[in-house]
């Protein structure tokens, strides 16, 4: 039987600035690092937390809406997590506004690990009409 | 890695970072955080619908992880692990088969407490000259860290 998608459709004008987001929590694996390292082809690469987009994972298992594109997004480095470790996510709606016509939410998410180590910091810049950068991108 | 003691002048380049994307490697990034499902990342249908382009496309976050490796090189991991960053805008897509360059210049170094902060502007481009994405970067480079002249 299908699962039923029971998020809400995402109304951007209501939508509420310092709205927070449930807690989200994850071990990070050993086997997690690897592949992000590989696949970032950087043997050293400390912050793997970065693939697990932590902030707009939990604005999109409350909101559904027609896909986003990344705009803009900054990272903030503390502490490189250790494997194996249990992580706690923090996620807000930072901000949000238009430009040329187009609408862009701002997400925030700090990560904690069981011992209290800050760790990482991401806001992340996302365009809700993504259709329109296939255009500006030619494709 | 150990301690990275080097001179931070405004204007200087720093060690520019040549990588190679292929859609294996889009798959492993995406993969590593458990992801299976089809996205505009792994998937030239699902990138059609939801972007409208031709073909995939990497991830905003797999090209700051690049940009995050190019600091971690230029300042030590010791520093830049602890007190670095990277923000970057997106101005073009990196696709599979795209061999990109990062470029970095030293814009300003102002003191801190107990260091410098060092500030980069930050410059990606594509196989074909074009600017795909541009920001800036930083950390705060203890004084331990710069030449006795310095």
């Amino acid at each position: 039987m299908p699962e039923v998608d029971d998020r809400i459709l995402l109304d951007w004008d209501a939508l509420q600035v310092g709205e927070t987001f449930e807690k989200y929590e994850y071990v990070l694996t050993q086997d997690m690092i690897d592949t992000y390292r590989k696949g970032v082809m950087d043997p050293e690469a400390a912050f793997p937390t970065i693939s697990h987009k932590v902030d707009i994972k939990q604005f999109n298992a409350k909101y559904r809406d027609d896909g986003s594109v990344n705009a803009r997004c900054a990272f903030y480095c503390y502490n490189p997590p250790i494997a194996g470790k249990k992580l706690t996510v923090r996620a807000w709606v930072a901000d949000k506004y238009v430009r040329r016509g187009k609408n862009y939410t701002v997400t925030e998410a700090v990560s904690v690990d069981e011992d209290g180590r800050l760790i990482d910091r991401v806001i992340t810049h996302e365009l809700k009409q993504p259709s329109e950068v296939g255009k500006k991108w030619g494709g | 890695m150990g301690r990275v003691v080097k001179a931070q002048r405004v204007g200087d380049e720093i060690e520019p970072m040549v990588k190679h994307v292929t859609q294996e490697a889009i798959n492993l990034f995406e993969g590593s955080a458990g992801r299976s499902t089809p996205s505009q990342f792994t998937d030239e249908a699902t990138a059609r619908e939801t972007l409208g382009t031709e073909g995939t496309v990497a991830s905003g976050r797999m090209t700051l992880s690049f940009a995050l490796e190019m600091l971690r090189r230029h300042f030590g991991g010791d520093v830049f692990n602890h007190n670095g960053m990277v923000d970057l805008r997106f101005l073009r897509p990196v696709r599979p088969g795209d061999t990109i360059t990062f470029a970095g210049t030293i814009s300003d170094v102002s003191r801190e407490a107990g260091g410098r902060k060092v500030s980069v502007d930050i410059k990606l481009t594509n196989q074909r000259g074009d600017t795909a994405v541009v920001g800036a970067g930083s950390a705060v480079v203890p004084n331990a860290f710069f030449p006795p002249e310095e």
